[in-house]
């Protein structure tokens, strides 16, 4: 079936199956490698997208539910000049990378949450983050970056 | 060949003549966040998948006289920034907030919840503590049905085919009343639970019990108010003693209908401990 | 020419991680990433039973299957693919037994992921049942079902290489003669390594008729080595590729090379690329765990808390296949003691095989175990002494110049006593240990513990200790590096940069390290045993020193002046005339010197001496040592525990990347703490329960408190610039110190792991009916569906 939907500003149309997730549909029809697989059953948030504003895991999104969605990924978080954001360059800064294979979905999570609550205490990005498993960081490199960011966008 | 079929309904009346059309099982698909997890486990016992998550009519939160109607697609983030459901619907807030990471706090929906009909579903036992009414749609009505009576066992449902759960509907609570969810998991977040209990309750201005509600999650096959709690704590004064009895009541009722699991041992004395800290938040009035 | 007494410029300052660009923007590669035209998907049968005989292995439907291009069994790999070291006992496809549930028995290459399943599905597998162990502490009596391949050395097949042993005086004896005994059992269950990448290889056939395989293992060349013999080629037809890898905490060894096998068979039958990745519940039923382990400890103690003697017998339970675990019960039997001097000490640690599943290497390597044991036994005895539980271990610790259970002399970078007085002073423990001993509350109690630990650097006496590195520069004036060793998240690729840099003199930003590839990179052994930054950063150091002399030389020759005038202004190279001169001008000129500008570097470990028999000698070149400090809240009516704060010093000699090495403690305080609470892995039966992680459970980031940490930098002076190590050790303490927390607060023990809701709260594990289900689901997930042309994509 045709899905149509936005993905990272750009409207694209896609011929695919009903039965697949909107993870396999950005994946595999739409070569956005940088949302990953981890468990497929929305419990580690490694394919963690920003639909119409909200967070949700790719991989328990139906991909024709994301007909006439707007969807940002990791490849859709960039800075106006096409680097890394200061997001991501936090997540640099503090040390908030080891393996990477979480971080696109950190990131997603650290902006979804950011949106809504724009300066975060600790604790409450603990709980933006509850749905994103880390197996190498401890999460508190990752805290440290959010709650860095969140800081330096209230001094604009 | 896809495993199944998908189609989008756009209202109510849509959706019920997609879900009974006889020449295609249909089964409804709200947040996605149990149906995925089935199908890769199980092959698809449907068709077709009749997504709802976006009817209008099954995203309200609204008060309607001395009622609350929640619509069943309304998911876990929506009932957590209810500033009406916030006051009035504690107990449902709080579990809500416990239901998973944002993502999934964001996907998952109260009928889904329901629907899929999980002892051990976060967002029930409030439903039944509140005593929601559950209002079900098919090609030949419209009914009503307590929550409690909706469920018939673990992961079975007096849901027949062709119906879908279009919204709730929960009296508001005497005045004074408050409500509060407790849940006990093997980890903070992203956790199944191992118990969890609903709890609300009002005192008289002579500060007796004149109202309450205890229902415990995780704890039967089939959720249900632990009356014979209730009971025993109307017209009573509120106090430790008081509390750790209704706990102990509480343990012993499970026990009844369960007989002794494998885990009987350990949740006849962790159910005591949350009946009795959920009836100390609920009826101990701080200054 | 040596310029080491100046500052350092790069090393120990704040700095980037080399790959993290990539990894933020979602641009770096993982296997699963990886696509290449007519490449095929492959699947694995697998083994559905603990025990059994293959009776019946029929392939031929699989090829009948649509899309179906080639099946493969062992007999399609020289000498059935028997592989593995220390012991080879492992084959890269089951032949004629499979010995736990998940084996791979054969594996199919399609056109789709789907037809691979269904083709895998396809073929007839007869098993015929062989009676079944699982209790680890039965393996070795003399009617227990052989496991094990056979042995014709009079040991008894069960047992996974030799028994290892550590023996101080006569430690009976001395027991004897103590007035405080402790006699105490300890358990800990297996863990997941629970990676957030699950594991996968992509092999691509060579036209000279080799194979070029990009796999995340963490050691290239062992891959390599395996394939050529198992495939029947020679190395230099074999190359092994690290892409990025997806985590791997020890457990991307055994199991990856066994997926690259299967995959380069199926790439040389089909001549096309073939790409296997596994889903999570694949990766749970199939992948190595760290080992189960049974323990039993006595510790004894004068009055005054002085620590006599240590006997310990440990039982390690690494399933199915040896894999890497013989040399982690040498590890468990060199760290059982703890990091404390005795009169007498006796250790003996049996590594055997059951049916269930099968344990290798994980962060550790055997001391999270034993740590666990005897840091609770030490506290234990603070406890029966009434005595302060750190007093009691800065009593008895290993100091400089003390010599350990083993008869190693520690002459230098003993960092310890230095550890726990500061995570005493910055945990505030006297007050709140103080506090909270007077707690009366029914409801909820918090509680401190502590555990102290040592942890021996690199392979110690487990084998030949080496690594080699190289250095060039290249036309655009940028320096590229390889190393032996690699990367799977540790942040050694960004520790080599900034030791190439201090070395060059040059911004770190001009220097570049390659991906891990057998055909440029200097084979280094294995990627292991936290030894990336001492071994790999010491070839590293030596490498661009060697440069270095090159580049000096040229300078001198432009600058017209001897070598050790030269000083350096930035990058540049200032002579006597006091002119600053580019570097890249002096590159200029030294290649018109025709002086090459690239360079070896290699470094070996200082000489140890273990004797195996008498189990004495000098185990490990030195030790890394750390103190962590653990406040909890447990919930008296459930069990729950809070980990409120964690406090952890750690001596890890000089620190190279500081944002790395604390991200490493971080990680492994975590891994610890699910270790110690909520990760728990069962195979009733042999079937492992836990298949994905809402069952396997590790810590979210509301779970982790926030920790405290800092480090001591007690200088080692064979380490480059006197560093030493921090990623296993970081584990070790936490779950102990988690465990001592507990029994502060509860008044009760628990010793056994993990300390979940039923052990705390009823001090012993409830285990639900065991079902063959989740196997089942597991080995038939639906892969994921691929177009198999080209997607219509519209803009």
């Amino acid at each position: 079936m045709l899905i149509e939907l936005t993905v990272n500003g750009r409207d694209v149309a896609v011929d695919a199956p009903p039965d697949i997730t909107l993870l396999d549909l950005l994946r595999d029809y739409l070569n956005l490698t940088g949302t990953k697989e981890g468990c497929a059953v929305g419990e580690c948030g490694a394919c963690a997208v920003i639909m119409d504003g909200r967070l949700v895991n790719s991989c328990m999104v139906l991909a024709p539910q994301a007909d006439g969605c707007a969807i940002t990924t990791i490849e859709g978080v960039r800075a106006p000049d096409g680097g890394p954001n200061d997001l991501q360059q936090n997540f640099i800064e503090y040390g908030a990378v080891q393996c990477g294979i979480c971080i696109p979905g950190m990131i997603m999570a650290g902006e979804a949450l950011l949106m809504r609550n724009p300066l975060p205490t600790r604790e409450e990005i603990r709980m933006g983050l509850a749905g994103n498993l880390c197996r190498c960081t401890g999460y508190q490199q990752i805290v440290d970056a959010i709650e860095a960011t969140a800081k330096g966008r209230q001094k604009g | 060949m896809p495993m199944f079929d998908y189609v989008r309904a756009k209202s109510v009346a849509e959706a019920v003549e997609l879900l009974a059309d006889t020449q295609c099982v249909s089964r409804p698909l709200a947040g996605g966040t149990d149906v995925l997890v089935q199908v890769r486990h199980t092959p698809p016992t449907f068709q077709r998948l009749v997504d709802v998550s976006r009817i209008p009519e099954m995203k309200i939160i609204e008060r309607q006289g001395d009622e609350i109607c929640v619509g069943a697609a309304v998911t876990y983030t929506e009932i957590i920034e209810s500033a009406l459901l916030r006051e009035t619907a504690t107990c449902l807030v709080e579990a809500s907030r416990l239901v998973g990471g944002p993502a999934i706090a964001n996907a998952g929906t109260l009928g889904g919840n329901v629907a899929n009909g999980a002892a051990c579903a976060d967002g029930v036992p409030p439903l039944v503590c509140l005593d929601a009414l559950a209002h079900v749609r098919n090609s030949a009505g419209a009914r009503a049905v307590p929550v409690a009576d909706l469920l018939s066992g673990p992961h079975e449902t007096m849901l027949q085919r062709g119906d879908l759960i279009t919204h709730f509907t929960f009296p508001v609570m005497p005045d004074g009343a408050r409500s509060t969810f407790i849940k006990l998991g093997r980890r903070n977040a992203q956790a199944i639970s191992r118990l969890n209990v609903a709890a609300a309750g009002a005192l008289s201005s002579e500060g007796r019990v004149i109202f309450a509600r205890v229902v415990p999650g995780s704890a039967l096959p089939r959720l249900r108010r632990f009356v014979e709690v209730e009971n025993m704590l109307i017209g009573e004064r509120p106090s430790e003693a008081l509390f750790e009895t209704a706990g102990a009541e509480a343990s012993r009722a499970m026990v009844a209908v369960t007989g002794r699991r494998w885990s009987t041992e350990y949740k006849e004395i962790a159910l005591q401990g949350l009946v009795a800290r959920a009836l100390r938040q609920v009826f101990t009035v701080e200054n | 020419m040596s310029h080491i007494t100046q500052p350092l410029e790069y090393v120990g300052r704040p700095a980037r991680r080399v790959d993290a660009l990539g990894k933020v923007t979602g641009q770096a590669k993982y296997i699963a990433d990886y696509r290449v035209p007519g490449m095929l998907h492959a699947h694995c049968l697998r083994s559905t039973m603990p025990h059994a005989r293959i009776a019946r292995l029929d392939t031929t439907p699989a090829l009948q299957v649509p899309g179906v291009r080639a099946v493969i069994t062992s007999e399609d790999f020289v000498n059935h693919g028997l592989y593995g070291f220390p012991v080879r006992d492992k084959y890269m496809l089951a032949w004629q037994k499979v010995r736990y549930v998940g084996e791979a028995i054969a594996t199919v290459a399609a056109d789709t992921p789907q037809a691979a399943l269904a083709g895998a599905q396809a073929i007839v597998c007869e098993l015929e049942p062989l009676p079944t162990l699982f209790d680890a502490r039965r393996a070795l009596d003399p009617d227990a079902p052989q496991v094990g391949p056979d042995r014709n050395d009079g040991q008894h097949p069960n047992l996974k290489g030799d028994h290892m042993l550590v023996r101080k005086g006569d430690a009976e004896t001395e027991l004897a003669n103590c007035p405080i005994v402790l006699d105490r059992r300890y358990f800990t269950d297996w863990q997941e390594h629970a990676y957030i990448e699950p594991e996968g290889v992509l092999a691509m056939p060579t036209p000279e008729g080799g194979v070029v395989v990009y796999a995340p293992n963490q050691s290239p060349f062992i891959n390599q080595g395996n394939l050529a013999m198992v495939l029947g080629l020679p190395a230099n037809l074999v190359r092994v590729i690290q892409p990025t890898v997806g985590g791997s905490f020890g457990g991307k060894d055994d199991i990856i090379y066994e997926s690259s096998a299967q995959a380069a068979r199926l790439a040389l039958i089909t001549g096309r690329p073939v790409r296997m990745v596994f889903s999570r519940e694949e990766s749970l039923v199939a992948s190595y765990k760290r080992d189960a382990m049974h323990m039993d400890i006595r510790l004894g103690a004068d009055r005054d808390g002085t620590l006599r003697a240590c006997w310990f017998r440990g039982i390690l339970d690494s399933g199915a296949y040896a894999s890497e675990t013989p040399f982690t019960a040498w590890r468990a039997s060199i760290h059982a003691m703890g990091a404390y001097r005795y009169n007498a000490c006796d250790v003996d640690v049996y590594c055997v095989y059951t049916n269930n599943g099968y344990a290798g290497a994980f962060r550790g390597f055997g001391n999270p175990e034993v740590c666990f044991a005897v840091e609770q036994t030490v506290d234990e005895l603070a406890e029966m002494l009434g005595m302060d539980p750190i007093d009691l271990r800065l009593k008895n610790c290993l100091r400089l110049g003390d010599e350990t259970a083993h008869g190693q002399k520690l002459n230098e970078s003993v960092g310890l006593i230095e550890c726990i007085n500061t995570v005493r002073r910055i945990s505030d423990w006297d007050r709140r240990r103080a506090e909270y001993s007077r707690q009366t509350s029914t409801e909820k109690r918090r509680g401190i513990g502590v555990a102290i630990m040592y942890h021996g650097m690199s392979l110690g006496a487990e084998g030949a200790d080496h690594a080699g590195a190289t250095i060039s520069v290249l036309p655009d004036y940028s320096v590229d590096l390889t190393s032996g060793l690699t990367d799977y998240g540790t942040g050694s690729r960004t520790v080599y940069v900034l030791i190439a840099a201090e070395e060059l003199g040059v911004n770190p930003d001009r220097v570049h390290i390659q991906r891990p590839d057998t055909n440029t990179a200097i084979d280094s052994g294995p990627t292991v045993a936290s030894r990336s930054t001492v071994l790999g950063g010491n070839a590293m150091r030596a490498a661009a020193r060697n440069l270095r002399q090159t580049l000096d030389l040229a300078a001198a020759d432009l600058l017209r002046c001897d070598p050790q005038q030269l000083v350096r202004a930035g990058e540049a190279y200032v002579g006597p005339d006091e002119e600053a001169v580019a570097w890249e001008k002096i590159v200029d000129h030294a290649r018109e010197m025709g002086l090459i500008l690239s360079a070896h570097g290699k470094w070996e470990a200082p000489k140890i001496v273990w004797d195996h028999h008498h189990g004495r000698g000098t185990p490990y070149m030195a030790y890394v040592y750390g103190a962590q400090v653990a406040e909890v809240e447990v919930d008296l009516r459930t069990g729950n525990t809070q980990v409120l704060h964690i406090w952890a010093v750690h001596d890890i000699g000089k620190v190279i990347f500081p944002q790395g090495a604390y991200g490493q403690l971080y990680g492994g305080i975590t891994q610890g703490l699910g270790y110690a609470l909520t990760e728990q892995i069962t195979y009733p039966e042999g079937y492992i329960q836990e298949t994905n992680f809402e069952s396997y459970l590790i810590p979210t980031s509301v779970d982790v408190p926030e920790i405290t940490a800092q480090f001591i930098e007690s200088a080692y002076s064979y380490g480059p610039y006197g560093a030493k190590n921090i990623a296993e050790p970081s584990l070790v303490p936490t779950a102990p110190a988690i465990a001592n927390a507990i029994a502060h607060a509860t008044g009760r023990r628990v010793r056994e792991l993990p300390m979940n809701l039923e052990r705390v709260l009823l001090g012993h594990d409830l285990q639900p009916p065991f079902s063959r289900k989740p196997v089942e689901a597991a080995l038939k997930i639906p892969p994921r569906s691929m177009p198999q042309t080209a997607p219509r994509v519209y803009a």
